[in-house]
């Protein structure tokens, strides 16, 4: 029988062998008992390091200001690049010319930088996402964005909301038997009251004459008559809308 | 939508995806940090350098299964540069005091705990890094590797001495010394 090195015991504890390797080794430790008291005091020293380390102390407050610019460090990434990405949709969104105002994100900057605040700021930021992509990969992504800004805006005490449309193919985001994230807005619209599904009862209605489909919607959405006239009455409102 | 647009959407999506994930390993990030310097104030700079580095260079992250090693490879870079600015030689300099007391204290699990952190201490600092990250990061010996940019046959070395250098301490603390074998095995 060959020796076993420290180098393999320690693997062994690490479970960095195959297989084969560790049926030899068990073996080995069934004819050395020395070997396998080794073994032991090694998984000891593991796991006395996992609870020596499972709960560090944490960094007492060095006076506010350090602590808190760490956290609006974090905190402004988060907002700028809701900036960024919003007004990375509104220059790709089919705007009709009217009703968009870029420059109301301005005002999510708390460090003041860039254009002047054009809206005061306990101006309510409200978006309409008209959702007509039949993808529901993308309507993921879609949520993630929505479910970040809602957290960011509500963290940072900016009044938001949001509407999403489901239109077209995209109302499949919204039906009970085809949506692949119901539970996902459950939660959303649970948790965020300022978060509104809409479904496109025109959709409905067509999917119903010219397939024969009757549509079961998921709980979570409401229902209005037409998608295109409420993005357009919402456009209105002023309403910042972007298509997805 | 166009195809661009979508395409340009996915990126935003995946890169929103990937921050979020970032954020969310804060406290996995300080663990290590602490474990490497004990020195909470230090600990937390660090993670905090780690993690805006990594918002910033979020596009050079190829696979996204590896986001906790690149992570840790970034603090371990940050950690790497430090030490040399401001500490040259092996050892730390802690904020902590490890408790005072005899063997007899010995089973009580803070003293455990502090006993088995002082003995980490005393480690040279390359020995302390490959343990922490097998033992407490639970990373294999290949993601050690690469975290560090050392060769694995590296990093089993240092951590067999490592282990070694830990039972030698903390049997001189009292810990273990009637149950734990002797420690070089007769060849």
């Amino acid at each position: 029988m060959r020796t076993i090195d420290d180098l393999e015991l320690n693997a062994y504890i690490d479970g960095e062998l195959s297989p084969d390797q560790q049926a030899e080794l068990l073996q080995s430790m069934r004819n050395d008992p020395e070997l396998a008291r080794d073994a032991c005091a090694l998984a000891q020293l593991k796991a006395q390091l996992r609870l020596a380390y499972a709960d560090p102390p944490k960094p007492e407050r060095r006076g506010v200001s350090k602590a808190r610019a760490s956290w609006q460090a974090i905190a402004a990434g988060f907002l700028l690049l809701a900036v960024g990405l919003v007004s990375g949709w509104m220059l790709h969104a089919n705007v009709p010319g009217q009703g968009v105002e870029s420059h109301r994100f301005v005002v999510l900057d708390p460090e003041g930088r860039g254009q002047a605040p054009a809206v005061a700021d306990n101006a309510e930021t409200r978006i309409v996402f008209h959702l007509t992509d039949p993808d529901q990969a993308v309507a993921g992504e879609l949520l993630d964005d929505v479910e970040a800004m809602l957290a960011v805006y509500e963290s940072d005490g900016h009044p938001l909301r949001i509407e999403v449309v489901g239109h077209s193919e995209g109302l499949d985001l919204l039906r009970e038997r085809l949506s692949r994230h119901k539970e996902r807005i459950h939660e959303l619209a649970e948790q965020y009251a300022n978060l509104t599904f809409v479904a496109c009862q025109n959709t409905i209605n067509r999917l119903k004459v010219e397939r024969g489909i009757e549509v079961k919607l998921i709980p979570d959405a409401e229902v209005i008559d037409s998608g295109v006239s409420h993005v357009v009455k919402r456009q209105k409102q002023g309403w910042s809308y972007i298509r997805v | 939508m166009g195809d661009n647009n979508i395409t340009l959407f996915g990126r935003i999506g995946r890169q929103r995806k990937l921050r979020a994930q970032i954020c969310a390993e804060r406290d996995r990030l300080y663990r290590i940090a602490w474990s490497w310097c004990h020195d909470s104030h230090l600990a937390d700079d660090l993670v905090q350098e780690t993690l805006a580095r990594a918002l910033a260079k979020i596009d050079s992250l190829r696979e996204e299964s590896r986001l906790q090693v690149w992570l840790t490879q970034i603090l371990a870079n940050l950690y790497r540069d430090l030490f040399r600015r401001v500490q040259p030689e092996t050892g730390l300099e802690v904020d902590i005091l490890p408790a005072q007391g005899g063997p007899e204290d010995a089973t009580d699990r803070s003293q455990l705990i502090a006993l088995t952190r002082e003995a980490i201490e005393r480690l040279k600092d390359d020995q302390r890094q490959v343990l922490t990250l097998v033992d407490i990061a639970e990373f294999s010996y290949a993601d050690t590797a690469a975290i560090l940019s050392v060769p694995v046959g590296t990093v089993m070395s240092r951590l067999s001495r490592a282990r070694q250098s830990m039972r030698e301490i903390l049997e001189k603390q009292g810990i273990g010394r009637a149950e734990v074998v002797p420690l070089r095995r007769p060849r």
